[in-house]
C-alpha cells in the first residue's frame, strides 16, 4: 500500500529522511518496494525582505532590489516582476539553488542552478520567485508576496509547511505481508515507526458518542447474520453540502493514488487510509425505512454496485439491506441506489467488522477485490469502528457544513474476548539463540500496543502474560509474539554463533544423484547440450504424446484447471514435445548439428499405487535427441548426416558405462503418426525406453527441417535398477591369454542381427567374454535373398583354454544359431 | 493433338513426379531415365512436341515444360540427399538391432546454466553434510498448503498463484502443481525422525503471466534442519557461510522480517550488490527466504515442537543464475537457443 510521508508525520514525530524511513520500515518487516518523491525540492529558497527598490539604470523593465536574507548585509537582486516593492516579504532562491525552469528553446522544465550574475551590468545575487518558478502554481504575473510576519531567512519550505502547504511529499510503496492486518493504514505504519524511534503515537482525539441517542432511534439496525457481522457501527450527519474536497484532502488522496470524488466519499477513504477501518457512506434519504438489516442474500438476488454494474449475488453473500432490498455487499462494495450525490444532505456513515473468511469468499466469488475487502479479509481492529465512524462524522460536519445527529448506532452481536498469550523468555532465547532482557521484551511489546498482564509481574519465570491488542488478530500463539519481539529488536542484532553444532546425521552417499551426474558428463563429452523445456504444453499435444510407446506407461494426459493460456493447459506426458520444440527452434536458425538431452518429470493420469498422489503417475524421464550432420567434412572425412545408429551407439555407450549389458531389443518398423520406426529397450522384462526416428508427419506438424532421432528413457526405472545392483567387487585378472575366433553365418536377408548376438552370448556361456559383429555381406558370392554376418568372438577363462574346449563351445553356438535362427555356417 | 492435351499431360506428369517413391539408388536412376532420359524420357518427349502448339502459346508451354524439368531434377536431388544418410527416409527395411556407432562430438556439449547453478548450491550444502531429497511436482493440498500452515481461506494462499490440476473442494481434491519445494519437507518429516538435515531441489509452478522477469515455472532449492537446539542464530550462521561460498568471503548481507506461513519468525535475506553505475554504489538484492519452522508445521508431522526446533530456507535457482551470469530475461533459460546454451 502507499504511505505518504507527510501524512505519516501527523501521527509520529521523527527526523528520518524518506530513504532512511524506508530502510527502517523494511527492516521492521514492512518492505518498502519504492520511494517516489512528488513536488519540488525547495532547498536554498528562503524568505527575503525587500528593503529598497530602484530602477535598473540600463533596462526599463528591471528593478534593482536590496533584499535582506537574514545574513550580515542585504544583497542586490535584479527583478523583472512589475509587482515588486519595498517592504515586501518574498521567496528568494539564493545563489547555488537549483530550480526547475522552462527552457528558452523548448519550454520544457529543466534544472537551472543559480549563480551570481550580472544582468545588463548590474550584479544579481539570487532570484525573487513567482509561484510557477517554485512549482507551487501556474501564476507568472508577478512574484509571490508572503505574509508580512514571515521570519526573514526562514527556509521557504518551512514557511509553507507552517501554513499547511506541502511542497513535496514522498510516497512509500509498502508490500504488506498477510500477517500484518494492522499495517494497512497510516496509523498502523506510524505505530511501528514510533516503536523504533521510541516516541509516542499520536492518534487524533475524537469525541465518540455513547451508543444510542437520536441517531439510533432514527435508523434501527438488525443483524440477522451475526456469524458474519460481528459489529455494525453508524453515525448520521445532516445538513451536509456535498461538494469538492478542500485541497489538503485532495492532495493526500492523490498522493497515495486515490482519485478524489466528493467531500463525503473522500472522507470515508481518508479515514480508511488513516485507520485501516473501511467505511461506507449512504445517502440516508435514499435508504428505505430508514433502517438496515444485515442478512444473507436471497437466491439470485441482484444489486447494482457503486461501479454501476448489476451483479447477481453468489450464495453466501451477506448484504446490508434497507426496507426495500439490498443496498450494499457487506465488506466489498456499496450499492448505487444510496450512493452519495450532489443532492445528498443526510449522510449515514457505516463502519463494520465482517468475518474475514466470508469476505474473502465473497470477493473471490464476485471477482472483485476492493480496498475494503482487502482489509476486511485480513481482519480489521475489532474495537476500531466507533473511532473511525466518529472521525469521519466530525470531518463530514466540518468540511460539508453539516451537523452531527447525536448518538451512535452500535449493533454488536459478537464481542470477542481479549486474547492473551504466554511468552516464556526461555522459549524466546531457545528460538532466537540469543537472550533479550525481559525488560526490553516488555518495552518492545508495549510500544506496539501489547499489554503485559498483571500475573507476570510477580512471577516472570512462568512467562509473560501478554494481552494482544485488538488490531493484531494474527497474534494467536507464543511464537507470534516471539516474532514481534524479534523483528522490533532487529534480526541483524541476533549474533551469529562462533560455532554451530551440526545435528548428528550420517551423510548418505546419493547414488542416484551420482548416476545422473555421470550420465550428464558422458553426454556433454559426446557433444550433447542440456535443455530445460516447459512442462506445460497444449492439451492436444499432451493427448497425442501420452502413449506407452514413448513413456513405457499406460496413461492419459493431465490438463490443468486454471491454465495460463491454451498453449500451456496440460502437463507433458513425455519430454519429446519439448525436445522437438528446441530442435525446430534451432533448425530454423540454421544451427547445424544438434545434440540435446534433458532430464525432467513427465506426468499422466494412471492407476499407479507407487505414485505419491493417487490417480496420477509421475516419473523422471531422460531424453536424447540428434539431428543434422553427425560428422562434418574436413581432413580425411566427408560430411555425413545423423542416422539411427548414431543415437543407438550413444545409448548403448551410456548404458554400458552405467554397467548395463544384455538389453533386449524389440524393433517396430511400421510408421505411425509419431515415429517412422522405433526400437524398444527392455531389461529383464522391464521397459527402459525407446530409440526412434520422428515420422515425416510429426516433422511437418513440429516444423522440423530434418528428421529428429530421439531416445526417451525411464530414468527412475533405470536408476532404481542401477542403485539396487550389488556394490562393485574386484575379480582377479586372468593370467591366461584370451583366444579370438571369427564366425560367419548365412541367414535370410531380412533377419535381424540382434537376436543372433543374444543367442551367441547365451550359447557361449561364461567362457565367451565378448561377441560383436564385424562384417555384413550381401552380393554375388552368396544367394540373392541371403546375407552373411561375421562375428568376432573372444573366449577366456582363468586357465589356458585348449582348442578342443573352444571348438566345442563354437560348435554349440553354431548349433544354436542353426536350430533357433536357421543360420548356416558360411564355408 | 491440341494444346489442352499437351498441358494436361504436363500436369499429369507433374503429379506423378511429386508422388514418386524413390527409396533406393536404383529407383532414382530408373526415375531419371523415365523422365529426363535423352531417348525415352517423358519430359524430353514433350519438349519434342512443342511444335504441336499454336505459335502464340509456345512461350507459355515452354515455360511449363522447363518448370516440369526443374521439378524432376529437384525430386532426384532430394531423393539422393535422403539416401546419403543411410536411413534418411521413413525406411522400413532397416535392421534396427544392428549395433550402433558412437559419433565423435561435432561441437562441445554443455550443461544448462540452471544445472550448473543448482549443482554449485547443492555442492556447498553437501559440504555441510546435507542429504538431497526430491518430491513429486503434482501435489495434494495437504502437503502443499495445509500441513505447511496455510489455513484454508487464508489470504496467505493468495501469495502464490496456484496452478490447479483438480479444483479445490467441493469440486475436486485440490490437487496442484506444487507452488514451492516445501511440500517435500513435509514428506521427509512424515518419514524420518529428527535430527533432519536435508536440501530439496526441484521444479515449482506459478500461475503467472510470462514476462522477462517471471515464468510459469521455476526451480527452487530449499533446506531444512530439525534438531533439539536449532536456533535463528544458527540459521543466520548457516546462510552467511553459504553466501560467502557463493558470492565471496566479504559478502554483505541483511536479514529483514518477512512472512511465510510455514516459518516464524520469517526473514528475507538480501545481499549487497555493488554497482558503481547506480546511486549509492549498489543495492540490496533479495536472494532467499528463511525462518524458524512454525510449530504448527512440526505438529502436522507429529514432531514435538517443545522438544525440537528447526530452520528452513528456500531460494530460486533462476534468480541465482541470473545474478551469477548477468542474464536479464528469465525466458532465455527455457528457449534453448544454442547460441545461449553454448555460453555456459
Amino acid at each position: 500500500m502507499n504511505i505518504s510521508t507527510n501524512w505519516l508525520a501527523d501521527y509520529v514525530e521523527h527526523d528520518l529522511s524518506p530513504d532512511a524511513l524506508a530502510d527502517v520500515l523494511t527492516m521492521l518487516g514492512l518492505e518498502v518496494e519504492s520511494v517516489e518523491t512528488h513536488g519540488r525540492d525547495l532547498t536554498g529558497v528562503v524568505v527575503g525582505h525587500v528593503l529598497d527598490t530602484r530602477p535598473h539604470p540600463n533596462a526599463d523593465r528591471l528593478t534593482l532590489c536590496d533584499v535582506d536574507l537574514g545574513g550580515e548585509s542585504p544583497v542586490q537582486i535584479v527583478c523583472g516582476a512589475p509587482n515588486v516593492a519595498a517592504g515586501q516579504k518574498v521567496p528568494v532562491a539564493t545563489v547555488g539553488t537549483t530550480l526547475m525552469l522552462p527552457s528558452r528553446k523548448t519550454g520544457e522544465l529543466e534544472p537551472v542552478t543559480l549563480s551570481k550574475a550580472k544582468l545588463r551590468g548590474e550584479e544579481s545575487s539570487g532570484m525573487i520567485c513567482a509561484e510557477d518558478e517554485l512549482g507551487l502554481g501556474t501564476d507568472h504575473d508577478g512574484i509571490m508576496v508572503l505574509d508580512a510576519d514571515a521570519p526573514v531567512g526562514q527556509p521557504f519550505a518551512q514557511y509553507l509547511a507552517e501554513r499547511g502547504r506541502t511542497t513535496s511529499d514522498s510516497v512509500l510503496d509498502i508490500a504488506i505481508t498477510p500477517n500484518r492486518p494492522d499495517a494497512v493504514s497510516h496509523l498502523g505504519v506510524a505505530r511501528d515507526v514510533a516503536a523504533v524511534v521510541d516516541t509516542l503515537l499520536t492518534r487524533p482525539e475524537i469525541e465518540i458518542p455513547q451508543p444510542g441517542g437520536e441517531a439510533a432511534e432514527m435508523v434501527p439496525v438488525e443483524i440477522e447474520a451475526p456469524e458474519v457481522c460481528h459489529r455494525f457501527v453508524g453515525m448520521i450527519v445532516r445538513g451536509v453540502t456535498v461538494g469538492e474536497s478542500p485541497d489538503w484532502l485532495k492532495v493526500r488522496l492523490e498522493a497515495i493514488g486515490l482519485r478524489p470524488r466528493n467531500n463525503v466519499v473522500d472522507i470515508t477513504n481518508y479515514v480508511m487510509m488513516e485507520s485501516g477501518q473501511p467505511l461506507h457512506a449512504y445517502d440516508l434519504d435514499k435508504v428505505a425505512g430508514p433502517r438496515f438489516v444485515v442478512r444473507e442474500a436471497t437466491p439470485e438476488e441482484k444489486l447494482t454496485t457503486l461501479d454501476d454494474k448489476e451483479r447477481t449475488l453468489p450464495t453466501g453473500t451477506v448484504v446490508v439491506a434497507d426496507a426495500d432490498g439490498a443496498s450494499g455487499i457487506a465488506g466489498v462494495m456499496g450499492g448505487a441506489d444510496s450512493e452519495i450525490s450532489e443532492s445528498t444532505t443526510t449522510v449515514f456513515i457505516e463502519g463494520a467488522y465482517w468475518d474475514p473468511v466470508t469476505i474473502r469468499k465473497t470477493a473471490k466469488a464476485l471477482g472483485m477485490q476492493t480496498d475494503a475487502s482487502y482489509r476486511f479479509e485480513r481482519g480489521v481492529d475489532t474495537e476500531g469502528q466507533p473511532w473511525a465512524v466518529a472521525r469521519a462524522a466530525h470531518l463530514t460536519a466540518e468540511l460539508g457544513g453539516g451537523e452531527i445527529v447525536p448518538g451512535l448506532i452500535d449493533a454488536r452481536p459478537v464481542v470477542p474476548e481479549p486474547r492473551e498469550v504466554t511468552l516464556r523468555p526461555s522459549r524466546l532465547t531457545r528460538i532466537l539463540g540469543t537472550e533479550i532482557p525481559v525488560d526490553e521484551v516488555k518495552r518492545l511489546l508495549t510500544a506496539i500496543g501489547f499489554e503485559i498482564g498483571d500475573a507476570s509481574v510477580d512471577n516472570p519465570d512462568a512467562g509473560l502474560n501478554v494481552v494482544v491488542p485488538t488490531f493484531r488478530p494474527d497474534i494467536e500463539r507464543e511464537i507470534d509474539a516471539i516474532e514481534e519481539v524479534a523483528r522490533l529488536w532487529g534480526f541483524d542484532r541476533v549474533p551469529t554463533p562462533e560455532a554451530t553444532a551440526v545435528p548428528y546425521a550420517p551423510p548418505h552417499p546419493d547414488r542416484a544423484a551420482q548416476l545422473r551426474e555421470s550420465v550428464r558428463s558422458h553426454l556433454v563429452g559426446l557433444g550433447f547440450r542440456e535443455l530445460y523445456t516447459n512442462s506445460l504444453i497444449p492439451a492436444p499435444v499432451a493427448e497425442a504424446f501420452a502413449d506407452a510407446e514413448l513413456v513405457g506407461v499406460e496413461m492419459e494426459s493431465v490438463e490443468t484447471v486454471n491454465a495460463i493460456s491454451r498453449e500451456m493447459n496440460a502437463l507433458r506426458p513425455s519430454l519429446l514435445p519439448g525436445l522437438l520444440g528446441a530442435m525446430s527452434y534451432n533448425q530454423n536458425r540454421d544451427a547445424g548439428a544438434l545434440r540435446f538431452f534433458e532430464f525432467g518429470h513427465v506426468y499422466g493420469r494412471a492407476d499407479d499405487p507407487a505414485n505419491a498422489i493417487e490417480g496420477y503417475h509421475e516419473h523422471t524421464s531422460l531424453i536424447l535427441g540428434m539431428s543434422g550432420p553427425a560428422q562434418m567434412s574436413g581432413g580425411d572425412q566427408n560430411e555425413r548426416g545423423t542416422d539411427f545408429f548414431d543415437l543407438k551407439g550413444v545409448v548403448e555407450h551410456l548404458l554400458r558405462s552405467l554397467g548395463i549389458a544384455s538389453i533386449e531389443e524389440v524393433a517396430g518398423l511400421e510408421a505411425n503418426e509419431r515415429t517412422a520406426y522405433r526400437l524398444f529397450l527392455d531389461y529383464n522384462g522391464q521397459r527402459l525406453g525407446v530409440i526412434a526416428r520422428t515420422s515425416d508427419a510429426l516433422g511437418d506438424t513440429s516444423d522440423l527441417q530434418e528428421p529428429v532421432y530421439f531416445a526417451e528413457l525411464d530414468w527412475d526405472t533405470l536408476s532404481a535398477l542401477l542403485t539396487s545392483q550389488p556394490p562393485t567387487r574386484y575379480t582377479p585378472i586372468s593370467r591366461a591369454p584370451a583366444v579370438d575366433r571369427d564366425l560367419a553365418v548365412i541367414v535370410g536377408k531380412t533377419a535381424p542381427v540382434g537376436p543372433l548376438l543374444s543367442a551367441i552370448r547365451e550359447a557361449g556361456g561364461d567362457l565367451l567374454q565378448s561377441a560383436r559383429v564385424f562384417d555384413l555381406y550381401e552380393g554375388d558370392r552368396i544367394e540373392a535373398d541371403k546375407k552373411s554376418i561375421a562375428f568376432a568372438l573372444r573366449f577366456g577363462a582363468d586357465k589356458t583354454l585348449t582348442d578342443k574346449v573352444i571348438d566345442k563351445r563354437v560348435r554349440a553356438i553354431v548349433d544354436r544359431l542353426g536350430r533357433d535362427h536357421g543360420a548356416q555356417l558360411r564355408q | 493433338m491440341d494444346t489442352m492435351t499437351l498441358r494436361d499431360e504436363i500436369d499429369a506428369l507433374s503429379q506423378e513426379i511429386e508422388a514418386a517413391d524413390l527409396p533406393s539408388a536404383d529407383e532414382i536412376e530408373a526415375f531419371r531415365i523415365r523422365t529426363l532420359g535423352r531417348k525415352s524420357g517423358a519430359i524430353t518427349a514433350l519438349f519434342g512436341r512443342i511444335t504441336e502448339v499454336e505459335p502464340s502459346e509456345r512461350g507459355k508451354t515452354g515455360q511449363a515444360l522447363n518448370a516440369l524439368k526443374q521439378q524432376a531434377e529437384a525430386r532426384i536431388e532430394l531423393a539422393q540427399a535422403a539416401l546419403t544418410s543411410s536411413d534418411g527416409a521413413e525406411r522400413t527395411d532397416l535392421d534396427l538391432t544392428l549395433p550402433g556407432r558412437v559419433p565423435a562430438p561435432v561441437e562441445p556439449g554443455s550443461l544448462h546454466p540452471l544445472t550448473q547453478t543448482l549443482e554449485e548450491i547443492k555442492g556447498i550444502f553437501r559440504h555441510f553434510g546435507f542429504d538431497v531429497a526430491e518430491g513429486p511436482e503434482i501435489e495434494d493440498d495437504w502437503h502443499n498448503f495445509t500441513a505447511l500452515n496455510f489455513p484454508p481461506e487464508h489470504p496467505a494462499r493468495d501469495m502464490q498463484d496456484t496452478l490447479f490440476v483438480e479444483p479445490p473442494p467441493p469440486d475436486g481434491r485440490g490437487i496442484v502443481m506444487r507452488t514451492h519445494t516445501s511440500p517435500a519437507q513435509i514428506r521427509i518429516m512424515e518419514q524420518q525422525a529428527p535430527p533432519i538435515r536435508v536440501i530439496v531441489p526441484g521444479r515449482v509452478y506459478r500461475n503467472e503471466a510470462i514476462s522477462y522477469k517471471s515464468y510459469c515455472l521455476f526451480h527452487q532449492i530449499e533446506g531444512l534442519v530439525v534438531d533439539e537446539h536449532a536456533t535463528f542464530a544458527d540459521l543466520k550462521e548457516m546462510l552467511h557461510v553459504f553466501a560467502q561460498a557463493l558470492f565471496g568471503d566479504d559478502v554483505k548481507m541483511r536479514f529483514r522480517p518477512s512472512f511465510f506461513p510455514f516459518t516464524e519468525p520469517s526473514a528475507e535475506v538480501d545481499i549487497w550488490w555493488a554497482d558503481e553505475t547506480i546511486e549509492g554504489g549498489g543495492r540490496w538484492m533479495e536472494i532467499l527466504g528463511c525462518g524458524m519452522v512454525d510449530p504448527n508445521v512440526l505438529e502436522a508431522v507429529d514432531i514435538d515442537p517443545e522438544r525440537y526446533t528447526g530452520y528452513a530456507w528456500g531460494m530460486g535457482v533462476e534468480r541465482m543464475a541470473m545474478l551469477k551470469y548477468g542474464v536479464d530475461d528469465i525466458r532465455l533459460f527455457y528457449e534453448n537457443d544454442t547460441r545461449f546454451l553454448k555460453q555456459f
